[in-house]
């Protein structure tokens, strides 16, 4: 079959379905988010944008761990460690928190070592055991110390991040307005995304597959089940801390009952398991639900029922886990795809060649 | 020097006593259903609240409170093993669900318990005032013991006595082990499966609200206090052995003494991260736990 270029050559291998669905949707939706901050410039908006690319961003690199066949309780504790050492090295030491992020990692991928190694190696509950009281406790020993060798911790008062002398300026994480912030954490969304969907290409991905599935056959074969997921979750340990210490910068403020709560673990939870956790694009796509509903609903309610939004949390929990335990990420791929069809108005002599293989992940 | 050390030693198997009558239930539901019961802590603070209301709108003390709370603590964990758990259950035998599922199902059962009681009753912090028994016990000049904390020991010893004689000498409690040993065998020899698993949800809800009843004399209470005793939950019953009742008493002593001995030298939240390098360190070198029969 001749291949041409340009235009016309592209729109024919379109409608010949020789481009993989995602190729179209997702630079399309890429484009459309590009420009929305030129275009749709309410601050209140943005944040939600912004806050959206960051729950996406961190329920991905929570799901890693789910893809690997565990269940975190504890990636506040990572967020956490992020975000409190990238600003004691900025406030204190005067380390600009592009480089305290990584240090910031580093410190999550210490302490996620300490907690994976011993219990990863298991079958069970021991890991969710375990990452859930290192994420209660760190909270509650950062609530009573004010000073941790010369840095001040700030106790349960939280720390303030005020630029240390004269460090100011996008080269210390710091901007004027939310919108250079809109494109770190939408890079960010995008590159731990595609991280995911890349690593599922590799061995590291068909191992996950194996692990989650059966972990005594996979050990069988001769897959190591306690190192590949020690070493994913280190990976979502440091991811997760990056993003804490984005938090940081963007909330000018850090406290033990931000960043380092239970109630920020079960809302990354429920996002990853609303969109489908286990699966690639399942977790991003629950944050672009959960996150303006719950923003509506702490908005409209917060103030007079506190504490309903975790209830409608703690149901729709329930509900997916008991109804729909692989997520909307099925649901909306199946409803892209229907789109692209209609969109390709595929002619009747083509259904007699092979169909492709859609590329986007089922959540198998 | 060594008076202060064996007062904390005698407060420490006292409160251990406290952590392990929540850890018992949790660790009975574990060994049968093999379920984590994430939401344990909210469910044992919900039954505090009950017996807590009661002496409140009727002035009934919670020591009599325990024939009304548990009671209706061993229908609520029927019901929740029956009409939420066993769904997933069934599942599974179509395709492989892991633990994890039911793992997040109770977390979600967890949140809306444990804000549902802080939605309907505020955040405040409630205690019974003037119960029926108080007082205390002095020993040697050094060593005070609170009464109703003394019960409590008791009744944890007790009730961790009662459940061995009721899983190990009665039938009732050899068809529970049966099933929790192999659940197809067990149906097979006729048992109804999930009848059975929803006694046990039952009964470790329904012993969890006996302690609670008993703790409620001397223990504020307040919403977000279930994950608190829960974590501590978690601890003791991975120390003791996961499955194992005495295991549960055991390890609740050993994090009660713990704690309290350590506060004698260093501040209170080091005890913490102590009870959790403790839970790390079994992990690491005895997974079945202390008193564990569970091959992990």
């Amino acid at each position: 079959m001749k291949q041409g270029t340009g235009i016309g050559a592209l729109a024919e291998r379109l409608r010949r379905r020789q481009i993989p669905s995602g190729w179209i949707v997702i630079p399309v939706l890429l484009i459309l988010l590009v420009i929305l901050p030129f275009v749709w410039k309410q601050p209140f908006y943005v944040n939600i944008f912004i806050l959206i690319f960051l729950f996406g961003y961190l329920a991905t690199a929570w799901g890693l761990v789910g893809q690997s066949g565990q269940l975190s309780f504890g990636h506040a504790a990572f967020f956490g460690l992020g975000a409190y050492t990238s600003t004691l090295l900025y406030t204190q030491v005067g380390v600009s928190p592009w480089l305290g992020m990584l240090v910031g990692a580093v410190v999550a991928v210490i302490a996620g070592a300490i907690i994976g190694y011993p219990t990863l190696r298991l079958r069970g509950v021991y890991f969710a055991l375990a990452t859930l009281a290192f994420c209660v406790i760190l909270q509650i020993y950062v609530r009573n110390t004010q000073f941790l060798g010369p840095l001040t911790l700030g106790a349960s008062s939280g720390l303030w991040i005020t630029p240390y002398a004269g460090a100011k300026g996008p080269l210390f994480y710091q901007f004027a307005s939310k919108t250079p912030f809109y494109f770190i954490a939408l890079g960010m969304l995008v590159g731990v995304v595609s991280l995911s969907h890349l690593l599922n290409r590799v061995r590291l991905g068909y191992y996950w597959r194996a692990m989650r599935s059966d972990p005594d056959a996979s050990e069988s074969l001769g897959i190591n089940v306690g190192r590949y997921r020690l070493m994913t979750f280190l990976l979502s340990c440091a991811l997760t801390a990056l993003g804490g210490s984005f938090y940081a910068q963007y909330f000018y403020f850090i406290s033990p009952d931000r960043v380092l709560d239970i109630s920020l673990s079960v809302e990354i939870v429920l996002v990853g398991v609303v969109g489908g956790w286990q699966t690639v694009f399942g977790p991003m796509i629950g944050a672009f639900i959960i996150i303006p509903i719950s923003h509506i609903i702490s908005a409209q309610l917060g103030s007079t029922l506190f504490g309903l939004h975790i209830v409608v949390y703690g149901i729709i929990l329930m509900l997916f886990i008991l109804y729909l335990p692989r997520g909307l990420n099925i649901p909306v791929m199946r409803g892209l795809r229907w789109l692209e069809a209609k969109l390709q108005r595929q002619p009747e002599s083509s259904s007699d060649k092979p169909r492709r293989k859609p590329s986007g992940y089922t959540g198998s | 020097m060594v008076e202060q050390v064996g007062a904390a030693l005698v407060i420490g198997i006292l409160l251990g006593c406290l952590y392990a009558v929540v850890a018992i239930g949790l660790s009975l539901i574990f060994g049968i259903i093999r379920v984590i019961n994430f939401a344990h802590g909210s469910i044992a603070i919900l039954f505090m609240y009950l017996g807590f209301l009661l002496w409140r709108l009727w002035g009934i003390d919670p020591y009599l409170s325990i024939i009304i709370v548990v009671p209706v603590a061993f229908a609520f964990g029927y019901g929740v093993q029956y009409i939420l758990v066993r769904p997933m259950f069934v599942r599974e035998k179509t395709y492989v669900v892991e633990p994890l599922g039911v793992l997040l199902l109770l977390c979600g059962l967890d949140l809306v318990i444990s804000n549902g009681i802080l939605l309907a009753i505020g955040p405040y912090a409630l205690a019974v005032t003037n119960p029926y028994i108080s007082g205390v016990i002095q020993w040697g000049g050094f060593l005070t013991i609170s009464v109703p904390r003394l019960i409590l020991a008791l009744v944890a010893v007790g009730l961790c006595f009662g459940l061995f004689w009721l899983l190990n000498r009665t039938e009732l409690g050899n068809s529970i082990r049966a099933v929790g040993q192999n659940r197809e065998a067990a149906a097979i020899c006729g048992l109804n499966v999930h009848h059975i698993y929803a006694l046990a949800f039952g009964l470790g809800c329904a012993v969890t609200a006996f302690g609670g009843c008993v703790m409620l004399p001397f223990y504020g209470i307040y919403p977000q206090m279930g994950i608190g005793l829960a974590i501590k939950a978690f601890i003791i019953v991975v120390l003791g052995g996961l499955g194992s009742v005495p295991g549960a008493l055991l390890g609740g002593i050993i994090i009660g003494v713990v704690e309290s001995v350590a506060s004698q030298f260093m501040p209170g939240t080091m005890a913490l991260i102590i009870s959790l390098v403790l839970f790390l360190i079994i992990v690491l070198l005895r997974p079945r736990g202390l008193m564990g029969t569970i091959e992990v």
